[in-house]
């Protein structure tokens, strides 16, 4: 079916379980019903309800119809469809973050969709740094501009903003997301943790009604902790994601030249761009994949340094590696 | 008797009771401390603490019993004051008018300006009247019978022109008070800007000083200035740079500034639900230049001033809505007894019976209450009532839109057109727990002082029981078991030497066990919660709640045994009244200290916490539609 296409249409299921003859499977006396009456029949027929299920596709009225006809009221295939509709609809919306059986075509559109559900953040903001399209240039040849999306939110832009200009700031990537059956890649821009937790000093003179802070010896009690020790590991801010159709260091400096607009501190703080390769096609060859799987990634990892001034540098030296991984 | 004393004996051995050993001995020794302070140190000013002392549990019963009296020359006075003023009111004052055209009239304001109710708390020698607090209270309780006016005088005086009054100089004094207190000058109080409401480190108003070392300049905007249209002196805060200890810091100072320095442009007036009349819009600053002897206070120090200003205005709340009150009763009771269905008039319902009895008891408690801060304030000394006052507004403002809410469902479909005045009180009244300090704010303040003051007295002992005295832990957990046996307490407000009149004994007995239970709760939340107590907002909520109606039930105790050993007229209502508003104050205070316990099943603040966190996280109603299938 998945050739066809029809793997999620239930009116094709209906169909197929219309070419069953009616009633003649269906047990007559008590001795037919003990034996499994016509039993690689029911298991043709509870072999086609899961695959219904697998695909997510719900039975209605018709399947339940057509199986009663075709197999009687207590056979096993009734007995499925009956479980799938006891599991089936409370295992529909189980997933708080569903991703659409039918994602968008435009590259632009999936990335918006992907940078938001990473994000998760209800104020981020999607920009989108550049469109694709093709140019032809002077000379004939095609050139190919890919999409560039970014995502910031408020807080992110608070936190760039404080940050200590004398750290870098670290463009990472490609890291994979995978939207049912398609994965698109993110960079993400982040820094170290800082070292010391600085804290405000406490200003008595900043609430006009009431004490922010109470001048008490002790804190709370024990059984009132509510702090978990895994919470305490700080991955550093995480300050800025984008998607790109190309992962390479034109594309990425122009999104960090889009994001400087409205984040000054990027242009005083040091980039520096710790890039894989990204995905490539997998190599025909497959010993050579054999031989280089379990190469560590840090031998592949490019490193450069920026200008502290000004715009993000220029060249980088690739080294291009083997990929294992699926192409996408 | 006896019993009593061999088991504080017994208790004594054991190191166990503490708490009802220290309750005593606290007492009777508090009683002779003061007694010999009276003696030894007469010009030590008075330690208001009475709603603090609550937090631990003890009852001063000195500063409430007996309820503040004024002589018999001040009686006449405020009676001849309160005439004419009750008679411009009822017959001069259009509030149909003003709400209509959202504007006081010229000739209204004259009139109030003539009755000198610019300058009430203004001294003799500027020119004002140079009332007390009472008597203030008094006539906020015939102003508010007309909210627009109510609001612009309350901003011109009670915040308006009380920085000049508490802090400034005496050339500031003499120069600008007699001007106000004519209400020839109108004040108005500046310190909301839109990034700003509680959070004075936001302020972005600047000031900073001219070349010659003469003059600030102010930049900057405020918003919901009240009199902001018509104030000619404004009180208004902004950033100035100071040096403290070589380091240069931002601080907040307080300027004068009057219209005529020029620079100031009013936005136009807001278009409000309510208090329509009153006049409430943006202030601009443009480089206005204010004379260095218009700082108030010193430089750098208007973050007090500020909150001296903001405690001291509130308490008229609580007198003004019960004159608000009082008159809606006449008015829905008129209404109520000739309105006749099924052949019965509306008085004879029930229902209608029991909003009228909430009225009743919400205007007694209230004004009770207001009096007794205003009484306790005006007492020889500074005493700090903040805290009393923050209550009486809390309180005041709440039950105001409820009991008006009550008086508009009374007269029902009539009620709610405008030819009826219940749908504009109800629009005045909306802003009362919104004004002076919201509510949810106020209601911190009121626990967090309280923690504060219980905090430090408390600490060390709180600091042995962390440290794991056995010994102290043997004592809590007997302590515990006792509480539950007592049913009574004995605070000294019953019996021998007792404040309250015998008739009240009942009430009082539920006070003093909500008192002491409350003590308890404090406690226990200290040492669960320490500092981090200021993040428990829904607690602190609670803890607030419970003070309110334990000082409520205190003013009206009070009051109503001064009334009836006086004899004065329906003291026997006032028993009923007082039985009943103790009656349902104590039963909601033991909920809500159960509430305060950690594992109850009444204590709901997880619950409420992740409710609110799955809204915030969707910033939206998440639930399905309950007529959405899945299939």
């Amino acid at each position: 079916m998945p050739e066809f296409g029809v793997e999620r249409d239930l009116a094709v299921y209906n169909k197929l379980l219309d070419v069953f003859p009616k009633e003649v499977f269906v047990p007559r006396n008590a001795v037919q019903r003990m034996f499994n009456h016509y039993p690689r029949q029911q298991e043709c027929g509870v072999q086609l309800l899961e695959q219904m299920e697998e695909y997510g596709v719900m039975p209605n009225v018709e399947t339940k119809v057509l199986l009663v006809q075709i197999f009687g009221k207590k056979a096993h295939p009734i007995r499925k469809y009956q479980r799938m509709m006891y599991w089936m609809p409370k295992f529909k919306h189980v997933n708080p973050f569903p991703v659409p059986l039918q994602l968008p075509e435009d590259p632009v559109d999936v990335a918006r969709f992907g940078l938001a559900r990473i994000a998760n953040d209800l104020d981020a903001k999607v920009t989108v740094y550049q469109l694709p399209c093709t140019d032809i240039t002077e000379t004939g040849e095609e050139i190919t501009i890919p999409h560039v999306v970014g995502i910031q939110s408020p807080s992110q832009m608070e936190l760039l903003a404080k940050h200590n200009p004398n750290k870098p700031v670290f463009v990472e990537g490609p890291f994979p997301l995978w939207l049912r059956q398609t994965c698109v890649h993110y960079y993400v821009l982040r820094a170290d943790p800082p070292e010391e937790k600085v804290e405000e000093p406490y200003d008595p003179e900043r609430s006009l009604y009431y004490p922010l802070r109470l001048d008490v010896d002790f804190g709370r009690d024990l059984g009132d902790e509510e702090n978990f020790d895994v919470e305490d590991l700080d991955e550093g801010p995480v300050f800025a994601m984008c998607m790109t159709g190309r992962g390479d260091q034109a594309t990425l400096n122009q999104w960090i030249s889009g994001l400087q607009e409205n984040n000054p501190m990027l242009g005083q703080v040091p980039t520096l761009f710790r890039v894989n390769a990204g995905p490539q096609e997998l190599s025909a060859s497959a010993d050579a994949e054999s031989g280089h799987a379990h190469r560590p990634d840090t031998e592949t990892r490019s490193e450069e340094k920026l200008q502290r001034d000004g715009e993000p540098g220029v060249i980088v030296e690739e080294e291009p590696q083997r990929r294992q991984g699926r192409n996408q | 008797m006896m019993n009593a004393n061999r088991l504080v004996v017994l208790s004594k051995y054991f190191q166990s009771g503490q708490r009802l050993l220290a309750c005593n001995v606290r007492h009777a020794g508090k009683k002779v401390q003061q007694v010999q302070q009276q003696r030894l140190f007469r010009t030590h000013c008075r330690q208001l603490a009475y709603a603090k002392d609550l937090f631990l549990g003890l009852l001063n019963k000195d500063e409430v019993f007996p309820y503040p009296e004024v002589g018999k020359e001040e009686q006449d006075e405020i009676n001849q004051l309160v005439a004419p003023v009750e008679k411009f009111f009822s017959e001069e004052v259009d509030s149909a008018k003003i709400d209509r055209e959202a504007k006081i009239p010229e000739e209204t304001l004259k009139g109030l300006k003539e009755l000198g109710l610019f300058g009430l708390m203004v001294p003799e020698e500027y020119g004002g009247l140079g009332l007390s607090n009472t008597m203030y209270a008094r006539l906020a309780e015939i102003t508010s019978l007309d909210g627009s006016i109510a609001v612009t005088l309350a901003a011109h005086q009670a915040i308006g022109l009380k920085g000049i009054l508490i802090a400034g100089t005496e050339a500031q004094k003499q120069k600008y008070l007699p001007k106000l207190a004519s209400g020839e000058h109108i004040a108005a109080f500046c310190l909301t800007e839109p990034g700003s409401g509680s959070d004075a480190a936001s302020i972005q108003t600047r000031a900073t000083l001219s070349e010659d070392g003469k003059h600030y300049l102010i930049n900057g905007s405020k918003i919901w200035i009240s009199n902001g249209g018509m104030a000619d002196i404004m009180t208004v805060f902004a950033r100035t740079e100071v040096v403290v200890d070589g380091v240069k810091k931002d601080k907040i100072s307080a300027f004068i500034v009057e219209r005529a320095f020029g620079g100031i442009t009013s936005g136009k007036p807001e278009d409000k639900l309510g208090i329509r009349g009153s006049n409430t819009c943006e202030v601009s600053f443009d480089n206005v230049p204010v004379p260095v002897e218009n700082v108030i206070g010193e430089v750098g120090g208007g973050f007090k001033i500020a909150m001296n200003i903001l405690n001291s205005g509130r308490f008229s709340m609580g007198s003004s809505s019960a004159g608000m009150i009082k008159k809606l009763i006449t008015m829905t009771s008129e209404y109520a007894a000739t309105r006749k269905q099924f052949n019965k008039s509306l008085s004879e319902f029930g229902m209608i019976q029991e909003k009228f009895a909430d009225m009743a008891l919400s205007a007694f408690a209230m004004e009770s209450m207001a009096y007794l801060t205003a009484g306790m304030m005006d007492r020889p000394g500074l005493p700090d009532c903040s805290l009393e006052a923050a209550m009486v507004k809390v309180f005041s403002s709440e039950r105001a839109w409820i009991c008006v809410s009550e008086a508009l469902q009374v007269l029902g479909g009539l009620g709610y057109t405008k030819n009826y005045p219940y749908e504009r009180y109800l629009r005045d009244c909306r802003i009362l727990p919104i004004f002076e300090g919201t509510n949810e704010v106020l209601r911190m303040y009121i626990a967090l002082t309280g923690m504060q003051y219980a905090g430090k007295i408390a600490t060390s002992k709180i600091k042995e029981m962390k440290k794991g005295n056995i010994g102290l832990a043997v004592s809590m957990i007997i302590k515990k078991a006792m509480s539950r046996t007592t049913s009574s307490v004995d605070l000294g407000l019953t019996g021998k030497d007792g404040v309250v009149h015998p008739s009240l004994k009942e009430s009082a007995k539920k006070l003093e066990l909500s008192v002491t239970h409350f003590g308890w709760t404090v406690e226990t939340l200290l040492y669960r919660f320490g500092k981090t107590i200021v993040d428990e907002q829904i607690a602190l909520k609670r803890v607030a709640d419970v003070l309110i109606n334990l000082y409520a039930m205190t003013a009206v105790l009070s009051r109503t045994s001064r009334s009836i050993s006086l004899g004065l007229k329906k003291h026997d209502h006032e028993i009923l009244l007082t039985n009943t508003f103790c009656d349902e104050a104590f039963f909601r205070n033991n909920y809500m200290l159960v509430q305060l316990q950690k594992h109850t099943p009444e204590n709901d603040e997880a619950n409420i916490k992740k409710i609110a966190a799955a809204v915030f996280q969707n910033r939206s109603y998440i639930c399905s539609h309950p007529l959405d299938r899945t299939f």
